[in-house]
């Protein structure tokens, strides 16, 4: 899983990770040995049933939580805690209500004190880069859904971290939209030079947007299987990933693995999944 | 035919804002509609009554009472002196609890442990602190404001930390990913973000702090107007009190409606909508 033999260094490295959380019950699993090395520049995405950690993997590489056992690696330094070095993108909103698109966007850059004249160029830069002209001096509120995580991924974008974790951002957004967010990722990424980290219910987006996709088990997950998709996810376009026979064979065998795993899970596994996402909040 | 169109919708648009201003001071007048039927009926009652001066007054002596007060400038003093106290009591009451608030409602932990305490406190009624107050403190302005701050301050702490633990933690989490420090959180997310519930609180304790200032008055008898009509009381005046009376009732809307409400529709406007 880890190839030492790779050509671009590891930038990530999760070595024997296990998490438990604090329950009225007493401990509970959520994620069971992971171990896991994502390269510089690397698109990766992870598929698995809900409740099987894949939230938990993300905020422990984010820093909001420390394994209780194991490893994560960033650029050969441990991870202590949040850095900008390592920028999140939430499901859920995420940029301030009470900040305008502009305002939000430049906020990383604000925290990081850079100068207004260079916060302003860059903001600008993500404004036309994210499809946003226009709404620059609008408020979260006044945004369709799409827009929104737009302005959540350009915020991210704008602070310039190396590594970018996206926990199923484009989940809450209308089918449409999401295909044309996704393809926006795509370019974006390819654009700047980023190392993704990149959590999604849906196998056809795994598919789409990874250079490579994990499948997870269900709780307590560990990663279950690495499948390597051929070619850069930039050039990629819905319509001809639909018709892609090589593509679309990958697709099937992402899904006959997540579907594995889906048939298995217990309602009661269910339950405690839910638990376990309010815990891990 | 589309100049008349144009014409009658031009018309159209002329006239609705009149009839909107009818509404509008259609609406003012049914506000005063139940202050117009007590008066009615307290009229009604004194005049086929025939009570004694000693119980009751007509609204014309109560009338006559209230220019007498406001032109000798007794009333000035005695309303300046609740006035001030209260506003006082307010400003005091934000700076300790806001952020005692932001402190408890930020830490889970301290939610939890204070939540069953500060609701604890929210029965012991200002006035019940009265008996301790004056042992302490004695008859003195203090006594009135450690009730009134006491009174205003649980509401504005227990607002505060509601306000601060409902700001969704994602709000949080991002920023901490963009590298912002505590203090950055509590200028950025914490205040913004609680500013509604801040001036909820801010409202719900004006309001039980002007109760309780008018309460503690009557007892440490040293100005304001709940001094006035308890004194007005042993010289049997009840054209005073009555007055008194109309003039607590009257401050507090006049402070509610033209102080508190615009700044709560304010930051409702401002951030209560923004926020879904």
């Amino acid at each position: 899983m880890s190839e030492p033999d790779t050509p671009s260094p590891a930038k990530i490295v999760v070595s024997g990770f296990r998490h438990f959380f604090e329950t009225a019950d007493g401990p509970l699993q959520a994620t069971d040995k992971i171990d896991l090395a994502i390269r510089a520049g690397e698109f990766v995405t992870l598929v698995g049933p809900s409740g099987c950690g894949k939230t938990t993997l993300l905020k422990a590489l984010a820093g909001f939580i420390r394994p209780t056992e194991g490893h994560i690696l960033c650029d050969g330094k441990p991870v202590r805690g949040p850095s900008p070095e390592r920028g999140v993108v939430f499901q859920e909103l995420a940029i301030l209500p009470w900040r305008t698109v502009r305002r939000n966007i430049g906020h990383g850059l604000e925290i990081a004190r850079v100068p207004r004249s260079e916060r302003e160029r860059t903001v600008t830069r993500l404004i036309e880069l994210t499809g946003l002209s226009g709404f620059e001096e609008r408020y979260p509120h006044e945004l369709s859904g799409g827009m929104r995580q737009r302005v959540a991924v350009a915020r991210t974008w704008a602070a310039n971290p190396e590594v970018i974790l996206m926990d199923e951002p484009f989940a809450a957004v209308d089918a449409i939209t999401r295909l044309t967010l996704q393809e926006e990722l795509a370019r974006l990424c390819a654009a700047t030079a980023k190392t993704v980290f990149f959590i999604t219910h849906s196998v056809d987006e795994a598919v789409f947007l990874g250079d490579r996709v994990l499948v997870m088990t269900r709780r307590p997950g560990r990663i279950k299987a690495v499948i390597d998709v051929p070619g850069r996810a930039a050039g990629r376009d819905w319509e001809s990933f639909k018709v892609d026979v090589a593509m679309q064979a990958i697709v099937e065998q992402v899904l006959r693995l997540v579907r594995e795993e889906r048939g298995a899970v217990a309602p009661a596994a269910l339950a405690s999944s839910r638990r376990e996402n309010g815990l891990g909040a | 035919m589309s100049t008349t169109a144009a014409g009658s919708m031009v018309a159209a648009a002329s006239r609705q804002p009149k009839g909107l201003v009818a509404a509008r001071r259609l609406r003012h007048l049914k506000i005063l509609l139940p202050f117009v039927a007590l008066l009615a009926v307290w009229w009604a009652i004194y005049l086929s009554l025939d009570f004694s001066p000693q119980v009751l007054v007509s609204p014309l002596a109560v009338w006559h009472a209230f220019v007498h007060l406001v032109s000798h400038g007794v009333m000035a003093e005695y309303a300046s002196t609740s006035l001030s106290m209260i506003g006082f009591a307010a400003l005091l009451s934000l700076l300790i609890g806001v952020p005692v608030g932001f402190a408890v409602g930020i830490n889970r932990y301290a939610a939890h442990a204070l939540e069953g305490f500060l609701r604890f406190l929210q029965g012991i009624s200002g006035i019940a602190w009265l008996p301790l107050a004056i042992i302490w403190f004695g008859f003195t302005h203090t006594t009135t404001l450690v009730i009134v701050i006491y009174t205003l301050i649980v509401p504005i702490i227990f607002n505060t930390m509601i306000g601060v633990r409902t700001i969704p933690e994602a709000y949080t989490l991002a920023l901490r990913s963009l590298g912002a420090s505590r203090l950055r959180l509590v200028k950025d997310v914490y205040l913004p973000g609680g500013l509604p519930s801040i001036v909820v609180g801010l409202r719900l304790g004006m309001g039980y702090g002007w109760r309780a200032l008018i309460a503690a008055e009557m007892l440490v008898r040293k100005g304001g107007l709940g001094d006035l009509i308890f004194g007005a009381r042993t010289f049997g005046q009840i054209d005073r009190i009555i007055t008194g009376m109309i003039v607590i009732g009257c401050l507090y809307v006049v402070v509610d409606r033209l102080i508190v409400q615009p700044i709560e529709n304010l930051t409702i406007q401002r951030w209560g909508v923004l926020r879904q």
